[in-house]
């Protein structure tokens, strides 16, 4: 059951270096990825355990032959980025639409000039917007 | 014909680039002579380019290999369809489709609009033609279609992975999408420099906004169908760098497609909105360019090659051009309202946009990670699929979110009746999906609790989201239920008043709702759309099985509650493969359910005198007596063998055709839309024995399905509605008297 493991973990660890889709060498389909399959097995057959064969394969052929670099580094970058940014910009919004609220409700109704023109806009809109919410 | 499609090319090009400097030169001298002539400048492009097309659809289909892009892409073997979708199987051929499209539909602009936006005419026929003209810069000069070499017997062949209908279209359909955002962009460009920025660039595009999306969209479905039943990994996204450059632009459309129903009601958002639609175009170029570069390692870019510094010029100047543009007219693009609320519809879009700006922003950070990685610390990395679906679903999710509360939520400011009236039992109909999840899966709940617990404490944040992903599917679930309950509901609502008012029928009310309003109910058809989509995605990823067994013929593979029996296998040489198709009968929990035939199949390099003498004679023996025909096909295979040990190039090309069993049998309801996937890995050819990888994917059908639903939702948006018209010719009213 440990040496199921430690294929398991390897396999879906490191890339199938067919140059097809970036996947996994247990998930890709090509031709390729039996080969690399067939090694592992013997790899792990060896004795040796998932994280030792994965540090080998990194040792020999750098980070890209893993399916997603190790969240260490600079590659933080990538596993972090996403998240600092989705939070950024949901403050970033609240607070903008906070402001804007404060704004409007500073500034009185009168000082934006009423144009014939606007007003055409605004009742087209507002007769639709009625009809919407019927 | 070849020499008349290289003229029409170049013609073509001369009569965009007249356009383009016509255009411009109409906007400085008052005559109408240049405007017209830069009109007709269009449409002579179109006309040629279609010329062009056709000569080289004829060098396809006459067999004509002296041609480049035929010797690449065709062979005498392959099937009449094949040979005319070759067209767009490599790099030249593609942009010349691109260009293609790209010219018809600005002729189409032009013919639609000859008595209409006469202000912003000059501009838009301007940029449409900058465009076009780049294209075709491309097409004559980078990377011609027309290219020829010496006469040849026969061609290199189309990709096998390619042979399939659905790959046939997906291009055509995609580009369609990709080309289509010109027109948005090319109106928004307009405004901008006429000054004209009140609602007219986007009410006259709103149905090729609409148009361009939805076939994006598909193309994208139809590229996920394929690689589902082509590639034979079982799943059907990868997060493949191509498959990403599709994804945002659609991502950005949809923000377009939102956004801007804020400024048509509220007159808000005006800056974003340019913002989006520059984005949209920008990154639909930066996705050819990506599909066909090569920059970034991709199997889908089955061409690559030096059009790389053009595009990267062309993308450049067009999106710091169109930004500082939009910079100069921010005095004009000043908002008509104000926000008033976290908890209202105008909020609402602000996070939607967030949502979709923010998933398409992370799968372009994630994609080009591996050049900025490279760039900034000199390591090769790779971004394959956990680290998307990782980054992405939580956003997903929320969006999913979203898309039930977003059009329901009050404007201007929630009160707590709007929110009781709308989604107190929709709340109540996700919450209960939660539980009920909880009660059947109560075991894998437990334990996914206690694993995050067990990460947080030592402070293994891998763990924890490893742990987190057992949620997700029954949240989705949980989501997708309010949402339908959203939707249901309103129309429930919308039926019932009908009915009330005017003693409609229901079905009657049903239908005259629609109608009268088909963008609006159509929008929540694609919404529904949607979240048919997502449970099929959730569930088929979450609850997939596989296995990978080597069996031999009469053996039998079991997998959760289904048992397939390897009946045996059959020899073929057919078109130009060697196939090993293995006959199996799939047991579904005791019942018989399906025969099935999956194949492993070789396409035989052809440019082996040796190797196309033995396929052409064994293929002459199909259907004569049956053991020399297998035993012509064993010796082929024997033959590519001994060739392989000696060769240093590619002696065959594999591929698999896998066989799927869809289960919609109301005899098995709780396996409703269950696939069972059987992919040969390897077939013995001599003994029989294979190598199969089998999986059940419950609910992906739901996915395909879901497709369905939001290509009805689209086109009930996208048909003509009088109510839109009445209101483009109002603002259009207005314009021209302000303009007056």
């Amino acid at each position: 059951m440990i040496a199921g493991q430690a294929y398991e973990q390897a396999a879906t660890a490191l890339l199938c270096d067919c140059g097809c889709h970036p996947q996994s060498i247990k998930e890709c389909a090509c031709g390729r990825a039996e080969e690399l399959r067939v090694a592992l097995a013997k790899d792990v057959a060896a004795g040796r355990s998932g994280d030792e064969i994965i540090a080998a394969y990194v040792a020999r052929y750098g980070q890209k032959v893993l399916v997603a670099p190790p969240a260490t580094g600079f590659n933080l970058v990538a596993w972090t980025g996403p998240a600092i940014g989705l939070l950024g910009a949901a403050v970033m919004i609240t607070l903008m639409i906070r402001r804007w609220h404060r704004l409007s409700a500073a500034l009185p109704a009168e000082t934006v000039p009423p144009s014939s023109a606007m007003d055409e806009a605004y009742l087209a809109r507002l007769r639709h917007d009625v009809e919407e919410s019927r | 014909m070849s020499t008349l499609g290289h003229f029409a090319l170049f013609l073509a090009l001369a009569c965009a680039a007249w356009a383009a400097t016509a255009a411009w030169l109409s906007t400085i001298s008052k005559g109408k002579g240049l405007h017209r002539s830069a009109e007709r400048g269009v449409l002579a492009a179109c006309g040629l380019v279609a010329l062009a097309v056709a000569a080289l659809e004829y060098g396809f289909v006459t067999d004509d290999f002296s041609l480049d892009s035929v010797y690449h892409y065709s062979s005498v073997n392959q099937p009449l369809p094949y040979k005319i979708g070759a067209l767009w199987g490599g790099q030249a051929g593609s942009l010349l489709l691109w260009a293609f499209i790209l010219s018809s539909m600005s002729a189409i602009v032009v013919v639609t609009n000859r008595n209409k936006n006469r202000a912003l005419m000059p501009w838009i026929v301007h940029v449409l033609a900058i465009v076009m003209t780049f294209f075709l810069v491309l097409t004559n000069f980078i990377a011609s279609p027309f290219e020829s070499g010496p006469l040849r017997a026969d061609g290199v062949g189309l990709n096998p992975q390619l042979k399939n209908y659905w790959m046939m279209i997906h291009p055509p359909t995609l580009y369609l999408g990709y080309v289509g955002f010109t027109i948005p962009f090319a109106f928004g460009i307009a405004a901008l420099v006429t000054r004209r920025t009140g609602d007219i660039w986007f009410r006259t595009t709103r149905r090729w906004t609409l148009f361009s999306w939805f076939f994006l969209g598909i193309g994208i479905l139809m590229g996920s169908y394929w690689a589902y039943i082509e590639l034979g990994w079982g799943g059907y996204w990868a997060w493949d760098p191509v498959e990403n450059a599709s994804l945002m632009p659609w991502l950005m459309g949809t923000a377009f497609l939102h956004s801007v129903m804020l400024q048509e009601k509220k007159g808000m958002m005006k800056v974003w909105n340019m913002t989006l639609i520059i984005l949209t175009f920008c990154l639909a170029i930066f996705g050819t360019f990506l599909t066909r570069s090569g920059i970034i390692s991709s199997v889908h870019s089955f061409a690559t090659s030096d059009i790389g510094p053009a595009f990267a010029w062309f993308l450049g100047i067009t999106f710091f051009g169109s930004l500082i543009l939009l910079v100069l007219r921010l005095d004009d693009l000043k908002s008509e309202a104000r926000m008033e609320s976290v908890l209202s519809r105008e909020a609402s879009f602000l996070f939607n946009n967030m949502m979709l700006v923010g998933i398409a922003a992370t799968v372009l950070l994630l994609t080009t990670f591996p050049l900025i990685s490279e760039a900034a610390t000199g390591r090769k990395v790779t971004m394959g699929p956990p680290i998307f679906n990782l980054v992405n679903i939580p956003w997903a999710l929320f969006l999913l979110f979203l898309v039930g509360v977003g059009p329901l939520i009050a404007w201007r400011k929630a009160t707590a009746e709007n929110f009781r009236r709308n989604f107190l039992v929709p709340a109540l109909v996700g919450v209960w999906s939660l539980v009920l999840f909880v009660v059947l899966e109560g075991r894998a709940a437990i334990d996914a609790a206690r694993g995050i617990f067990r990460s947080i404490f030592a402070a293994n944040f891998g763990g924890v989201f490893d742990s987190l992903k057992t949620f997700y599917p029954p949240l989705c679930f949980a989501l997708a239920g309010f949402v339908f309950a959203t939707v249901v509901l309103e129309f429930f609502r919308g039926v019932r008043a009908r009915h009330h008012q005017y003693g409609e029928a229901p079905f009657v009310a049903l239908g005259r709702l629609v109608w009268r309003n088909k963008r609006r109910w159509g929008g929540y058809v694609v919404h529904v759309g949607f979240v048919v989509v997502c449970i099929g995605v959730a569930a088929s990823s979450a609850y997939r099985k596989e296995t990978v067994e080597m069996i031999a013929p009469k053996g039998t593979i079991k997998i959760d509650g289904y048992a397939m029996t390897y009946d045996g296998y059959r020899l073929e040489a057919i078109d130009d493969y060697v196939a090993a198709v293995t006959e199996l009968t799939v047991w579904q929990d005791g019942r018989f359910v399906a025969r099935l035939e999956a194949e492993q199949r070789w396409h035989p390099n052809m440019l082996f005198p040796e190797l196309r003498e033995a396929f052409l004679r064994t293929k002459a023996l199909r259907g004569g007596d049956p053991a020399a025909y297998t035993a012509s096909i064993q010796g082929l295979y024997a033959l590519i063998g001994r060739l392989e040990g000696q060769a240093g190039r590619e002696v065959k090309t594999p591929s698999t055709e896998v066989a799927i069993h869809k289960s919609f049998s109301l005899a098995a309801p709780q396996r409703f839309a269950e696939d069972f996937y059987v992919t040969p890995l390897g077939v013995d050819p001599f003994t029989g024995q294979a190598n199969f990888r089998v999986f059940v994917n419950p609910m992906v059908n739901f996915l395909w399905f879901g497709g369905f639903v939001l290509v009805f939702g689209a086109s009930l948006c996208v048909f003509p509605d009088a109510r839109e018209r009445k209101r483009l010719e109002a603002s259009m009213a207005i314009d021209d008297r302000e303009a007056a």
